[in-house]
C-alpha cells in the first residue's frame, strides 16, 4: 500500500532571471513497509525532495499525497507533520538542556498529550532501541551514536507511520552507522514507510529501492522486485 | 592464497580429517569460497609431501585424520605475519571496461556509469542482506563487510569518474 505519492513534482527556488529548479517533475512512491534510499551527488535535489515528501516544502508544481491526504487541501501542515511524519536530520537539533526522555516525549507533549503519557511512550520507544538505561543523560552525556538513537527515538515516537532520515548517519564510524540503518529497517519491517537520504552506498544498500537522482531527476533506480523476495 | 594456508590454520586448531576441513573452511568464509572435496585433498596430500601435516591411521568410517606439524605451524605463522601485496591480485575488469570505453570514442561512458552504479548497489544490497542474516560467526560476517566495502568503493570510484568525465566536457 502506497504510503507516500509524489507525482510530477517540480520545485524552483527563486523567481525570473535569478530562478534555479531543485526538482524537475520527480514521480516517487514509498509503500508502507518499504525504506526507499535517495542517492545523489551535492546540488542533485535530495533534500528538496525530503522536505516535499514531508511536507516541511510544497512543490511549485505537481502533488504530494501522504497517506489519503493531497498536501496542498492540508490547511494545518504543522498538526499533519507533527502526527504522521517523523524527522532525523544530520544535525540532531537535539535540545541540550533537556534530557534523552525529554527530548523524545517533546513532539507528543506539543501535540497536546499528557507529560506523564508522553513519557511513558518515549520511555517505550528508548526501550526498543536499547537506549532505556541513558533515558535521563543529557545530550551532552551520550555518545555521538547514542545521540543520534536519541533522535532516531524521537522521530519514531507516537504513531508516525512515515519516516525522513537526511544523512542520519552523518560522522559515525560504519559498525555505528550500520546500528542506526538496523533501526530504520526494524521499523520498516514494523510497517513504516521511510525515506533515507544518504551519499553512502553502505547505507542506502539496506534500502529496498535505491533511487539516484541527476539534476533534479530520477535517473535510475534499482527497482522494487526485490521487495517482494524479502 | 592459499587453499593449503587456509587448511594450515583450521589445523591448528587440531588435527581433523577432509570432510571436516571443507565444512568448516565455508564456515568461516561465509561460502563465498566453495571448495570441493577434491582440492581439499590435493591441497592435503601436497601438504604431506612438504612434511606440513601428517596423516594419522583412518577412523572407523576410513577418513585419514590430518594433524599439522611444527613446520606446518612455522608455514602458518610466515603467513600470517605478512603482508598481502596489492599488485598480486587479479586486474579489475571493470576498470579496463571504462578505460577503453573513454578510449573509444563512440561508447556513451556516462551510459556505461548509469548501468554498472545501478547493478552494483544491487550486488551491495544482497550482501548488505546476507549480512543481516548472519545471526552469528564473526569470521562470516567480516568476510561479508570486505565485499561491502570493495563494492562500496567501486560506487565511489563510479561516482567520480562521471564526476571528472563531466568536468572534461
Amino acid at each position: 500500500m502506497t504510503f507516500v505519492r509524489l507525482a510530477e513534482v517540480a520545485r524552483v527556488h527563486g523567481e525570473g532571471a535569478t530562478a534555479v529548479p531543485a526538482l524537475k517533475g520527480v514521480s516517487l512512491e514509498v509503500d508502507a513497509g518499504e525504506l526507499v534510499a535517495v542517492m545523489g551527488p551535492s546540488g542533485s535535489g535530495k533534500s528538496t525532495l525530503l522536505n516535499l515528501a514531508g511536507g516541511l516544502d510544497r512543490p511549485t508544481s505537481g502533488t504530494v499525497h501522504i497517506g489519503e491526504q493531497d498536501l496542498a487541501t492540508v490547511r494545518d501542515l504543522a498538526a499533519l507533520r507533527r502526527r504522521s511524519v517523523g524527522y532525523v536530520f544530520q544535525d540532531l537539533n537535539l535540545i541540550p538542556s533537556l534530557t534523552a526522555a525529554e527530548n523524545v516525549m517533546l513532539p507528543r507533549e506539543l501535540d497536546g498529550v499528557r507529560s506523564r503519557q508522553a513519557r511513558e511512550e518515549a520511555m517505550a520507544v528508548l526501550a526498543e532501541i536499547d537506549m532505556e538505561h541513558l533515558a535521563d543523560r543529557f545530550p551532552e552525556e551520550l555518545s555521538g551514536g547514542q545521540r543520534q538513537r536519541v533522535a532516531i527515538a524521537r522521530a519514531l515516537i507516537g504513531e508516525r507511520r512515515l519516516l525522513l532520515a537526511d544523512e542520519p548517519t552523518g560522522a559515525l564510524d560504519t559498525r555505528t552507522g550500520d546500528e542506526i540503518l538496523q533501526i530504520l529497517r526494524t521499523r520498516c519491517d514494523a510497517g513504516v514507510a521511510a525515506l533515507l537520504v544518504t551519499h553512502e552506498p553502505r547505507y542506502a544498500a539496506w534500502a529496498d529501492r535505491v533511487v539516484f537522482l541527476r539534476d533534479g531527476m530520477i535517473t535510475d533506480s534499482t527497482n522494487g522486485s526485490l521487495v517482494s523476495a524479502r | 592464497m592459499s587453499i593449503r594456508h587456509g587448511l594450515l590454520a583450521l589445523l591448528s586448531r587440531g588435527p581433523r580429517h577432509g570432510y571436516q576441513l571443507r565444512v568448516e573452511f565455508e564456515a568461516s568464509t561465509g561460502a563465498t569460497w566453495p571448495l570441493n572435496i577434491g582440492q581439499v585433498y590435493t591441497t592435503l596430500s601436497r601438504l604431506e609431501r612438504d612434511c606440513l601435516v601428517e596423516p594419522s591411521e583412518s577412523d572407523e568410517q576410513g577418513r585419514v585424520v590430518y594433524t599439522i606439524t611444527a613446520a606446518g605451524r612455522e608455514e602458518m605463522a610466515r603467513w600470517f605475519s605478512t603482508p598481502v601485496v596489492h599488485s598480486d591480485r587479479p586486474r579489475d575488469e571493470l576498470v579496463i571496461k571504462l578505460a577503453m570505453a573513454v578510449a573509444a570514442k563512440e561508447v556513451d561512458v556516462a551510459e556505461v556509469i548509469r548501468k554498472q552504479r545501478t547493478a552494483t548497489m544491487r550486488a551491495l544490497q544482497e550482501l548488505t542482506r546476507a549480512k543481516r542474516a548472519v545471526a552469528e560467526g564473526a569470521a562470516q560476517r567480516l568476510v561479508l563487510d570486505s565485499m561491502i566495502f570493495h563494492a562500496e568503493a567501486e560506487q565511489r570510484w563510479l561516482d567520480h569518474c562521471e564526476a571528472v568525465l563531466e568536468e572534461k566536457r
